[in-house]
């Protein structure tokens, strides 16, 4: 916005025959760093993005200014709420005693009886105020009367409600408040949820938790029912009993009697409280166990995995037609799943034959090798005749055969026994049996000792 | 009860040595708070000790004991390599040689592993050897700088959130003037490694402009802002548009910028700063000034400030002596009387009691306070400007509380201009950052924050002279009025009312685009008396006039008995100007007029 300065300069009337001397335009302007700082930098800022004019933005300023003041005369402004606390009062709430006040009706007697434990604060603090005006003794003494019982009462209403805990302990027991609750047994599927909405609309309001989750319609989805569920067997409530506790004798100066009412009142109060949360938990078990949206959940679930189970089967058993479509969806799929799977599955077949001979080669392998063995032993494990083969040597023959029979494939053994075995005992099997390490090449290096040396005599 | 829709508001002045923080009240005002230990001014130190971390002033008394693993002095580090910084440190713990980014190691002391929870908690005998009570382990810790500036802002952070009660969500930080653009990244890095918000990087003297409210009459008067010069006006009027110096003198470094002002927008027109001069001055001075004096008493040589090879009980003198210097500096800027330095066992086991009055300490620190007026006439001459020309000096910085350097400066401007420090200098600058996020947090809904913040990356076009008016007819050379200032960012407007002669039926404005000009007129000074051998010079007094430029045009309007007319000029981007003039009243009749 524009500021308007004032300066210490007074106009003379125009000098007459005056001529304005030759005008030259502006030097060129130069640059310079600007601090991003400050409203001014900020609003030049709005001018430039926002491409305004500065009387364009003097008007948008304006407006928005104007627009800002009324809802600031608002809030807090009494026009805000326009009936609010003016309740007419019955016969029985003006004649209320004020020493009764734990009796009285306080959102009744501010006039919010139709708000009750939904009025904020700003709604306590306008409708106690219209009271006063109305009630207050000031007023009646005109009238000649000078009850002002009514006028205590709306003061002891005031600081109850203002109060935030005395508040929740009043809201906690507030008779008003229909509490009644339908047996869910009873309610037929159709106006379950519409039924019983309200009742959990009006338990939550004992919530620590804010916000509740809601009812939810006849279709919510499973994951909706089952957080509703969760939330409320894990319900942590506010909801507390003090408001009913027996008043100590105030003159009473027996410290023992004081006690003794202290302690019943404690006791009173959990018990009170323990038998609240077992309302609450019957209702959601009875509430759980009749609604039909489980029974639902539970019968499209079943559908589903009878699908799977059955593939094509099930999807004529489907309940509904949208079910009907998914289960056909799900049965092209499968079916489309399965004709990508039949080219592996030929050639699964020829694995299952291959793996069953392998395992008769394995099985063979052993008797192979016994037989090879022998020959080896026939030829007194390579050595010359006269020396007896020692432990130490036998051992390594057999180890190096056992790595041979490793290495080869089981044809290759049986290849190499009826090699062995044709070759006869001594330099035959020998020759065979290096041919056949060579023939390995590098898979065998450094493993063989033995059957690499040269024959004897050679 | 509090509107919910207040934002919550920090504002952090980090500064080299000391950091600030403040918020905004609940009536709007800006408010610098104290941290948990009742501090407004937090040093930027950060001590470990043993298993311990000492943040802030619990952490300065280390430096006596404990130098080599107390950190100091880690801001002006950010956003450079090693090799970049200057890394002598001789109390404080050293920057490591080996990594590019500065970075400290320090010894800690790691807490032993916690032994398994058992099972069993029964008070039985459980059969099992009772396990021996582990010792914790001596080991290193290896910090970068940011990581340090990520620490300490994080308690700043947290000391904000205790005070409010939640955790601030628009903050903006202070940077000095000096900071490039990647110092600024680093630093807004480090702070939102903290979980800190940052709208903005603010520059130190940006955010004590916006502090001051300068260049809005009303609100700056509303908040009691003005300065109080020795003579003229500026005690109560907050001129629009005008010629600003801020300087910012802290503990280590003094930095002036020179500011245009116009209609509350901030365009620099110079800066500039020493790293050498600042409040560790003084301190030297005090520390030089209390060593004498004790080696005098007690006859013991004590030479302050060491050498990197003094000897550690030195050092150590030096750091104890360091720490009372501090508080006696404090008392010589608060109150009027002596102020008292007391140590014990400085060295040698030998005690100092002494003290120090403002008088004597002035003498002192003459020479510095002649530096940093001489730094401040070389800084507005380099921005093209004469002193004469400031208007106002806005002071931030503890180290400008000294009354004889607010005396000296002010004998250097023209007596019409103030010297300020109504907002604690030592306050302001955080200050001014909450006032700037609590101006951003009521940002438009159309627009990014980030676009308006982009606008001033660029240079902004502005006025390469002043503009003001004349009254037609006149054969004066001088203007009557000045309407923008030199430097103005452009597009700007001003508005402008003015009075009419009574029985006036037309009447007419010239706008001539001004020269400003320093007149220096010689007052010979009285004839010396005999007995004094100095000769006196002659006074010089300079006097800023603006003189007639290039003329621009011309507007009149019809009054018709109107007490007053009301005049609207508005420069565009490029040097289009747009004039219109109308009688009081009658804004839409306006004469108007385009160049």
């Amino acid at each position: 916005m524009a500021t308007l300065t004032t300066l210490p300069l007074t106009l003379p009337a125009l000098p007459s025959g005056y001529s304005a001397p030759s005008s030259s335009g502006l030097s060129k302007p130069s640059s310079a760093h600007t601090y991003p700082a400050g409203p001014s930098f900020l609003s030049s800022a709005r001018r430039q993005l926002l491409q305004r004019s500065f009387a364009e933005d003097d008007k948008l300023v304006l407006a928005q200014r104007k627009k800002e003041a009324e809802e600031a005369s608002k809030v807090g402004g009494e026009e805000q709420y326009p009936g609010l606390g003016e309740e007419e009062e019955d016969k029985a709430t003006l004649a209320q005693d004020p020493k009764e006040w734990k009796k009285q009706d306080h959102y009744a007697v501010l006039g919010l009886g139709n708000l009750r434990y939904k009025a904020t604060d700003d709604h306590i603090k306008v409708a106690h105020r219209r009271k006063v005006l109305r009630h207050h003794p000031d007023k009646k003494a005109a009238s000649g009367s000078n009850d002002d019982g009514f006028f205590k009462c709306i003061q002891k209403a005031h600081e109850t409600l203002t109060n935030p805990e005395r508040r929740r302990q009043f809201d906690s027991v507030d008779e008003a408040i229909e509490d009644s609750v339908p047996n869910p047994a009873s309610i037929p599927a159709g106006k379950y949820c519409a039924t019983l909405a309200p009742v959990f609309a009006r338990e939550a309001r004992f919530s620590k938790v804010q916000p509740v989750p809601g009812f939810g319609g006849e279709d919510a989805s499973k994951k909706e029912v089952e957080g509703f569920y969760d939330f409320w067997y894990n319900f942590d409530s506010w909801r507390s009993f003090e408001w009913h506790d027996k008043e100590v004798d105030e003159d009473s100066t027996n410290r023992d009697n004081k006690r003794f009412t202290e302690k019943k009142n404690k006791s009173e109060r959990t018990r009170r409280k323990k038998e609240d949360n077992t309302r609450l938990r019957e209702l959601v078990d009875s509430v759980l166990a009749n609604d039909p949206r489980i029974k639902r959940i539970k019968a499209e679930e079943k559908a589903a995995r009878d699908a799977k189970k059955k593939g094509g089967a099930a999807a004529a058993k489907g309940p509904s037609a949208a079910d009907k479509k998914a289960e056909e969806d799900k049965k092209a799929k499968e079916e489309a799943a399965k004709k990508a799977a039949a080219t592996p599955e030929l050639s699964k077949a020829e694995k299952e034959a291959q793996k069953k001979a392998k395992e008769a080669a394995r099985k063979n392998l052993k008797k192979w090798k016994k037989s090879i063995q022998a020959v080896i032993a026939a030829s007194n494990y390579f050595l010359p005749a006269i020396t007896a083969p020692s432990a130490a040597q036998i051992d390594a023959h057999l180890t190096e055969l056992d790595t041979l029979c490793d290495l080869l494939e089981p044809e290759e053994v049986k290849d190499l026994k009826e090699k062995v075995e044709a070759a006869g005992p001594g330099e035959g099997a020998k020759t065979e049996l290096k041919a056949r390490v060579v023939g390995l090449g590098q898979k065998a290096d450094g493993k063989f000792v033995e059957f690499t040396k040269d024959p004897l005599g050679a | 009860m509090r509107n919910r829709s207040i934002p919550h508001i920090l504002g952090i002045n980090f500064g080299q040595s000391f950091a600030s923080i403040a918020v905004i009240d609940k009536e709007g005002h800006p408010e610098c708070i104290a941290n948990e230990e009742g501090e407004r001014q937090i040093a930027c130190a950060i001590s470990y000790s043993g298993e311990q971390v000492y943040i802030g002033n619990g952490a300065k008394p280390f430096l006596v004991k404990n130098g080599k693993n107390t950190i100091m002095g880690f801001r002006n580090l950010l956003g450079h390599t090693y090799d970049e910084v200057d890394h002598t440190a001789i109390l404080t713990a050293p920057l490591l040689s080996s990594s590019t980014t500065p970075s400290y190691e320090v010894d800690i002391l790691v807490p032993p592993p916690k032994a398994p929870e058992k099972g069993n908690r029964s008070a039985a005998a459980s059969g099992a050897a009772t396990p021996a009570v582990q010792e914790p382990t001596a080991g290193k810790k290896t910090l970068t700088a940011p990581e340090v500036t990520t620490l300490f802002l994080s308690t700043l952070f947290t000391s904000a959130s205790d005070y409010l009660g939640v955790k601030p969500t628009h903050c903006v930080i202070s940077a000095p003037t000096w900071f490039g653009p990647e110092q600024q990244a680093e630093l807004r890095k480090a702070a939102e490694a903290a979980g800190i918000h940052v709208l903005q990087v603010l520059d130190e003297a940006a955010a004590v402009l916006v502090g001051y409210r300068v260049g809005m009459p009303e609100e700056r008067k509303e908040r009691g802002l003005l300065g109080q010069p020795e003579e003229g006006d500026a005690g109560e009027v907050e001129k629009t548009d005008k010629k600003v110096v801020v300087l910012d003198m802290g503990e280590t470094s003094l930095s002036v910028s020179v500011v245009a002002v116009s209609n509350g927008e901030y365009t620099v027109l110079g800066k500039g700063r020493d790293d050498k001069l600042g409040g560790r001055e003084f301190d030297n001075l005090l520390l030089k000034h209390f060593a004498k004096e004790f080696t005098k008493k007690t006859k013991t040589a004590l030479d302050v400030p060491c050498s990197e090879s003094a000897p550690a009980g030195d050092k150590r003198a030096e750091a104890k002596l360091r720490l009372a210097v501090e508080h006696t500096k404090r008392s010589l800027s608060a109150s009027s009387g002596a102020a008292t330095c007391a140590v014990e066992s400085l060295k040698d086991g030998l005690d100092l009691s002494t003290s120090v009055n403002r008088l004597r300490f002035d003498s002192l620190a003459a020479p510095v306070f002649r530096q940093v007026g001489e730094r401040l006439r070389q800084i507005v001459k380099d921005a093209g400007l004469d002193l004469a020309q400031i208007d106002e000096v806005l002071l931030a910085g503890a180290s400008t509380l000294f009354p004889g350097l607010q005396s000296n400066l002010a004998l250097l401007l023209a007596p019409t201009a103030p010297v300020t420090a109504a907002i604690d200098p030592s306050q302001v600058i955080a200050i001014g950052c909450a006032l700037q996020a609590l101006h951003l947090s009521k940002l438009d809904k159309d627009l990014q924050l980030s676009d308006v913040l982009a606008l001033a990356d660029r240079d902004a076009e502005t006025l390469s002279a002043p503009i003001g008016i004349a009254i037609p007819g006149e054969k004066s050379e001088v203007l009557a009025a000045k309407l923008f200032e030199q430097g103005s960012a452009l597009p700007s407007r001003r508005r402008v009312a003015l009075g009419v002669v009574g029985g006036a039926e037309k009447v007419g404005v010239e706008l001539w685009e001004g020269k400003e000009e320093v007149k220096i007129t010689r007052v010979p000074a009285p004839p010396a008396e005999d007995d004094e051998d100095e000769e006196e010079e002659d006074e010089e007094i300079k006097e800023v006039v603006l003189n007639k430029g290039k003329f621009l045009g011309y507007v009149e309007t019809e009054v018709k008995g109107a007490k007053g007319v009301q005049m609207e000029v508005i420069v565009q981007k490029g040097g289009k100007v747009e004039v219109r003039l109308w009688a009081e009243g009658k804004e839409e009749d306006a004469t108007t007029l385009t160049m």
